[in-house]
């Protein structure tokens, strides 16, 4: 059985095949997301079957998870991005017994029971302080890329001290640390802290270890540096962390205890 | 006239209306069809709800959303009208024990903006007043009581002080600057009694030390005394007693409705409904008698379903555990929408769904009464209730709905959070609900999804 999972984020769209008899992932894609988010998943969804050497009829089941969820009327359901990498990263890590994803505009804690069962999680709720937002506007403000960003980040030995807890006005600080002569490598990394400092304010007290990081954003060398020194646990990136919500998307949909469809 | 338990938008309700009243439908003098309230009172969040489709829901909401005429009313028949702010449900069981006066909480105008889709604008006319939206939505009610366009002006205020929330009481104070006089009554911090103190057992399995019981009793007793002369009458304790009698029998119709609810296999009657009926508790929506039959026709509804074994949301629904009321009606829907029910709630005032004992001298009793105020006491009191219930219930996760702006649950939600988890082991999540909530509806939704599927997932383990 060959099921798929969209992952439809706001930053882009990632798409996993997945072979539940040969239990691997036969092929996985990412698309920028844009206004036509169902035809920009469609599109990305074809182009694996393509690569997979699949045709339409093949395909037992397709579970839609993220923000742009609803927007994709080909999946048979929905299923939200918590239950998603809960899976997603139980099946690649097993032992994982809590999660740390950071997307594009949110970001999320998931703690993990044994089998991977979500046992509680939180979210952020109407602050982008915690997630990719916040680097993305550093980037943009900086006119760099992210992997440069994260280049730069690395190189710090004394971050800087960004207090702003608002992206907004975080951005008139960065602005200001950047006058005064603060090394740019110092303002980045000071930038990641102040991104994992907002995200262990949102963990709370259930972090148990091993700790998994996922999401976009995990992709940027440093972040997981400074998750560790804020939760003072060792962060482990997640395998490929950027397609975790869509392998969970497409193992919902395989197994049979997928979560009820949703009704909005 | 009984058809199957269903959810109705306003639209399928003008149809619903139509054929009930074809079939003989009999309505108070308040009733008439939910949609003239988005007509003449521009009540457009109407048109955004779902409502149960029985003709004692469409009662309950007729009755709801008739306070202002029906105080209105009142005051031209000659009534005396008391708003009792910041209080919910102890000085309005004092009022209505005497003739001829009604109270009303002025602080429920914090619903009209999500009614009137802030069209009122009255949160923007509070902002002028110097209260901003870092306030509770309660604030609505400054420029209520200036425009007078919603309740008439009372020939009473009576508000608590003290152990109240720091928003509101700064709110109450700017009213009474911009000319509203009012009577100030202290309520302290519950605390637990220390060692050697005379302890006071309080409903709610709740103690305070008999010193709170007795300034409290003192403090109500100069509030009985502001009605009586206001009324004209003798506030005794004969008057009082009858008036406890009465308000728990309002008290008993809602222990028993919640208790059907929410125990039962399936929802009976949907979260919307629930979180209006137990709204009646805290001053009776400015008439007492007619709470009871409101409740009576709802109980009656709702034993029919369950003998029936009709429901609104199917037995697969999580069990959700609401904690606080929602500024924005549209969410109890939407936690309906996304597959989870009711199975408790604690809307912050369950001291006023707790029998007063009517065998204590009446003002001790109502001292006691006030003194179990979820509100006034340690958020872990709060909280210890909430597991319990919890438990009771069998709910499978919680909610905690915050309020924007509003002091009392600055910090609370945590500690609520943190018990459910330890000692009930079930998930929970915090969400903040403004009054209209459709920009963070994706977010909302997202949180609430999460929240059933991983309740569902659960039971499969």
């Amino acid at each position: 059985m060959i099921c798929a999972g969209i992952d439809a984020g706001s930053r882009s769209i990632k798409a996993v095949l997945f072979d539940t008899e040969r239990k691997e992932v036969l092929a996985s894609g990412l698309a920028d997301q844009g206004v036509a988010q169902e035809r920009l998943a469609a599109d990305l969804f074809e182009k694996l079957l393509r690569k997979a050497g699949l045709d339409r009829p093949r395909i037992s089941g397709v579970i839609a998870t993220g923000y742009g969820r609803h927007a994709i009327h080909f999946a048979d359901t929905t299923v939200t991005e918590i239950t998603c990498h809960a899976r997603g990263v139980h099946w690649l890590a097993p032992d994982a017994r809590t999660i740390v994803e950071i997307g594009g505009q949110d970001s999320k804690v998931i703690s993990l029971e044994d089998g991977g069962r979500v046992r509680d999680f939180a979210m952020n709720d109407r602050c982008a302080a915690g997630t990719g937002r916040f680097l993305e506007m550093v980037a943009s403000r900086l006119e760099m890329s992210w992997e440069k960003l994260a280049e730069l980040g690395r190189q710090s030995n004394k971050p800087a001290l960004i207090s702003n807890v608002c992206v907004v006005f975080a951005e008139t600080e960065i602005i200001g640390l950047l006058a005064d002569g603060q090394p740019l490598p110092d303002v980045v990394a000071g930038v990641q802290n102040a991104i994992a400092t907002r995200v262990a304010a949102l963990a709370g007290r259930f972090v148990s270890p091993p700790v998994y990081f996922t999401g976009g954003v995990a992709l940027l060398a440093g972040m997981a540096r400074a998750l560790e020194e804020v939760l003072a646990c060792p962060v482990r990136v997640a395998p490929r962390p950027q397609f975790t919500g869509a392998l969970g998307a497409a193992l919902s949909a395989a197994a049979p205890t997928a979560p009820a469809a949703c009704s909005l | 006239m009984n058809a199957p338990p269903r959810k109705l938008s306003l639209e399928e309700w003008d149809g619903r209306y139509d054929q009930l009243r074809r079939d003989g439908l009999r309505e108070p003098a308040y009733g008439g069809p939910l949609r003239r309230h988005v007509v003449r009172e521009n009540d457009f969040r109407l048109q955004q709800l779902r409502f149960d489709n029985s003709p004692a829901a469409l009662r309950l909401w007729n009755f709801l959303l008739t306070e202002n005429e029906r105080l209105h009313q009142a005051r031209a028949a000659g009534h005396k009208i008391v708003g009792t702010m910041k209080d919910l449900g102890t000085v309005p069981v004092m009022a209505y024990a005497l003739p001829g006066v009604r109270a009303f909480y002025p602080d429920g105008a914090w619903w009209t903006p999500c009614l009137m889709e802030c069209s009122d604008k009255l949160l923007q006319q509070a902002e002028r007043s110097g209260i901003d939206a870092s306030f509770c939505p309660v604030r609505a009610m400054l420029p209520a009581f200036e425009n007078g366009r919603h309740f008439p002006r009372p020939d009473l205020l009576v508000c608590s002080a003290g152990a109240i929330c720091d928003d509101f009481s700064t709110i109450a104070q700017r009213l009474e600057h911009l000319g509203y006089p009012i009577f100030w009554w202290e309520i302290p911090r519950r605390r637990h009694p220390d060692f050697g103190e005379i302890a006071c057992p309080l409903p709610g399995n709740l103690a305070a030390p008999k010193t709170q019981v007795d300034c409290v009793r003192a403090e109500l007793q100069r509030v009985g005394q502001a009605l009586a002369e206001l009324a004209g009458e003798n506030l005794d304790d004969d008057c009082l007693a009858a008036g406890i009698r009465a308000a728990n029998q309002v008290r008993q119709r809602l222990d028993s409705l919640r208790r059907l609810v929410y125990s039962a296999p399936a929802a009976p009657l949907p979260a919307l409904e629930m979180l209006v009926a137990e709204m009646l508790a805290i001053h009776f929506c400015s008439d007492r008698d007619e709470t009871i039959a409101v409740l009576d026709d709802l109980l009656a509804e709702v034993q029919s379903r369950a003998r029936r074994g009709q429901f609104v949301l199917g037995p697969q629904a999580a069990r959700i555990f609401w904690v606080n009321p929602v500024a924005d009606l549209r969410a109890m829907n939407l936690l309906e929408e996304l597959g989870g029910r009711l199975c408790g709630s604690d809307f912050m005032f369950t001291h006023a769904l707790d029998l007063i004992p009517e065998n204590l001298p009446p003002l001790e009793a109502l001292a006691r009464a006030a003194l179990a105020d979820p509100m006034i006491g340690p958020a872990s009191d709060r909280a210890a209730r909430i597991v319990r219930e919890c438990q009771a219930g069998r709910a499978e996760a919680v909610v905690v709905s915050r309020i924007p702006g509003a002091s009392h649950c600055a910090r609370e939600g945590e500690i609520i959070l943190e018990m459910v988890r330890r000692q009930a082991g079930i998930p929970a999540i915090e969400l903040e609900i403004p009054p209209v909530s459709d920009a963070m509806r994706p977010s909302l939704a997202s949180r609430l999804q999460a929240l059933v599927e991983t309740a569902q997932a659960r039971r499969s383990h």
